[in-house]
């Protein structure tokens, strides 16, 4: 079942500027589709198109079939929420607090229980919860900003380049919590840089050249990196792979 | 040196401080500097005057106990943070909320300048420049030992200044609005996907920090005097406190004004109470040099 359709996105930073032009791709339940491209594709300004954070924007973004016409801040009140790939937590808030604000979006009654919850899903946040955020690693840092995106239930994930500034080890960690995440029902909208790491745990990929799409299929056809050297490179994925 | 001094210090520190946790507010999450707070505080302390004015009508003006103020001035201090809240709310429908979607900084701190200026002007042609009293009683300063004394007004002011500063940090740190105010204040594109309406947290920093304000307003009107420039006279010291304390820290600002309240205090037997304001300015100039995030605020 379809939970996300992106319909015709153009979006920029200035008007008659765009950078992601005419882009459509749909999200089913469950489902990780890697967005994929060389720097300067487009591919972070496409997530922040769809959490409503670009000025210019055009195109329409469905949820279960229904054009989303609130604001950015009420797009986590359907279901979306979104990780961006700096910036991602509340470093002056506590590991609880920065849990809190997520669990705000959920009735009162089920708010401590949920952010048990997740912190039983990230143990390396559940052993100081009172430290501020700012403290934490990169990689405790990643994993606390999923956790408070993840907090409120979402049935959209997105995410942008989860694995910046991680080493390898806490690479396969996060990308490990990606894949159960989608496991559990939620879809998920990844934005990567580490792409033989996405295409590992993905089930279609969205390859972007140029603000377009060069490609919308399943993820295991480029995974041999052929492919997806051509794509990168300006080519089609009709052409046959020598 | 006097401990007299220190004590007069703790006093304006407590008024500071408190004038600075509205001003820290609206710094960090309005993200430019606020003139009119000053005003904001002007304001307060005449609707109180007005409001205890015509209570006392009804309640009888007789201070209770050793205070000079009675039930009038206590009935009408919550009634006057809340209009000054709702000043701080109009000045920003009318003049800020449309400025503000230019994201031009300077546009909205000389904004500012112009409606304090307007503000500070209609005071004083409703109410004169002439100073005006809670209350015209003598009150008796009472020895607290080392040769300090201090008026029961005073002692009030600092214990409400504290208790109020304890019950904003309260509010900020363990309810879900103070934990939305500060999470705008540090990151307001993140707060927004994280499904926290900016504009409703926008409302909720004028209407406190216009009430904190007043509060501020009529403290300073109890010890000392009620005039048009009170608040505006104020800045400079106001601004000092929540820079040195760390902008956007409530406890910092409580911390800075308290600093710089001290030091103003501590420095009048040295360098004369007229070279007194300097040492806002001086202090204001060090923090920047060596620590420009204050004491209180962190490195981005």
């Amino acid at each position: 079942m379809t939970a996300l359709t992106v319909e015709n996105i153009v979006a920029g930073y200035e008007s008659g500027m765009p950078i992601v032009r005419d882009v459509s791709f749909s999200l089913d339940a469950g489902e990780i589709v890697t967005v994929i491209g060389p720097n300067g594709a487009g591919k972070s300004t496409l997530t922040k198109a769809i959490a409503g954070l670009v000025p210019e924007r055009t195109g329409c973004v469905l949820m279960d079939g229904k054009p989303i016409t609130a604001p950015a801040h009420a797009l986590a009140h359907v279901g979306i929420a979104f990780v961006p790939q700096t910036e991602n937590v509340f470093t002056r808030l506590t590991i609880r607090e920065n849990l809190q604000i997520g669990a705000a979006l959920l009735p009162r009654a089920r708010r401590a229980g949920r952010i048990d919850a997740v912190l039983d899903m990230f143990p390396d946040l559940a052993t100081r919860p009172t430290l501020a955020a700012g403290r934490l690693s990169g990689g405790q840092r990643q994993m606390l900003a999923i956790a408070r995106a993840l907090i409120a239930e979402p049935r959209v994930l997105l995410l942008d380049e989860p694995s910046a500034g991680l080493s390898p080890a806490l690479v396969e960690g996060v990308f490990s919590s990606i894949a159960a995440i989608a496991a559990g029902g939620v879809s998920v909208a990844l934005v990567e840089q580490n792409v033989a790491a996405a295409l590992r745990i993905a089930h279609r990929a969205l390859v972007l050249v140029e603000g377009r799409v060069a490609h919308d299929g399943p993820a295991d056809p480029l995974r041999s990196g052929k492919l997806l050297a051509r794509l990168f490179l300006g080519g089609t994925g009709d052409d046959p792979v020598t | 040196m006097n401990p007299q001094f220190l004590a007069d210090g703790i006093l304006t520190g407590a008024l500071l401080g408190l004038g600075g946790v509205g001003l820290t507010l609206t710094y960090s999450i309005l993200r430019f500097a606020n003139f009119v707070h000053g005003d904001f505080l002007t304001a307060g302390a005449y609707l109180a005057l007005v409001l205890a004015g015509v209570l006392s009508q009804f309640l009888g003006g007789d201070g209770i106990g050793p205070f000079s103020f009675g039930w009038p001035l206590i009935l009408a201090l919550p009634i006057a943070m809340a209009a000054t809240g709702v000043l701080a709310l109009l000045l920003d429908w009318m003049l800020f909320r449309r400025l503000r979607r230019r994201g031009e900084e300077i546009v909205l701190v000389m904004a500012s300048f112009g409606a304090s200026l307007a503000l500070r002007s209609l005071i004083e042609f409703a109410f004169t420049p002439e100073p005006k009293y809670y209350s015209q009683d003598l009150q008796i300063a009472l020895p607290l030992g080392f040769g300090v004394r201090a008026t029961p007004d005073q002692l009030a002011v600092v214990a409400l200044a504290a208790a109020s500063g304890l019950v904003l940090h309260v509010l900020l740190t363990r309810t879900a609005v103070g934990r939305a105010m500060r999470a705008v204040a540090e990151n307001p594109d993140l707060a927004r996907v994280a499904g926290i309406d900016p504009a409703r947290v926008v409302r909720t920093t004028w209407w406190l920090g216009g009430g904190l304000a007043a509060l501020a307003g009529v403290f300073l009107g109890l010890t000392v005097q009620i005039r048009p420039y009170m608040g505006f006279d104020l800045l400079l010291p106001l601004f000092a406190g929540v820079i040195v304390g760390g902008v956007g820290s409530v406890p910092g600002a409580l911390a800075g004004g308290m600093i710089v309240g001290i030091a103003e205090a501590l420095a009048v037997p040295i360098i004369g109470a007229a070279w007194r304001g300097g040492v806002a300015f001086l202090l204001l100039l060090a923090v920047l040099l060596v620590r420009p995030q204050g004491l209180f605020g962190m490195e981005r």
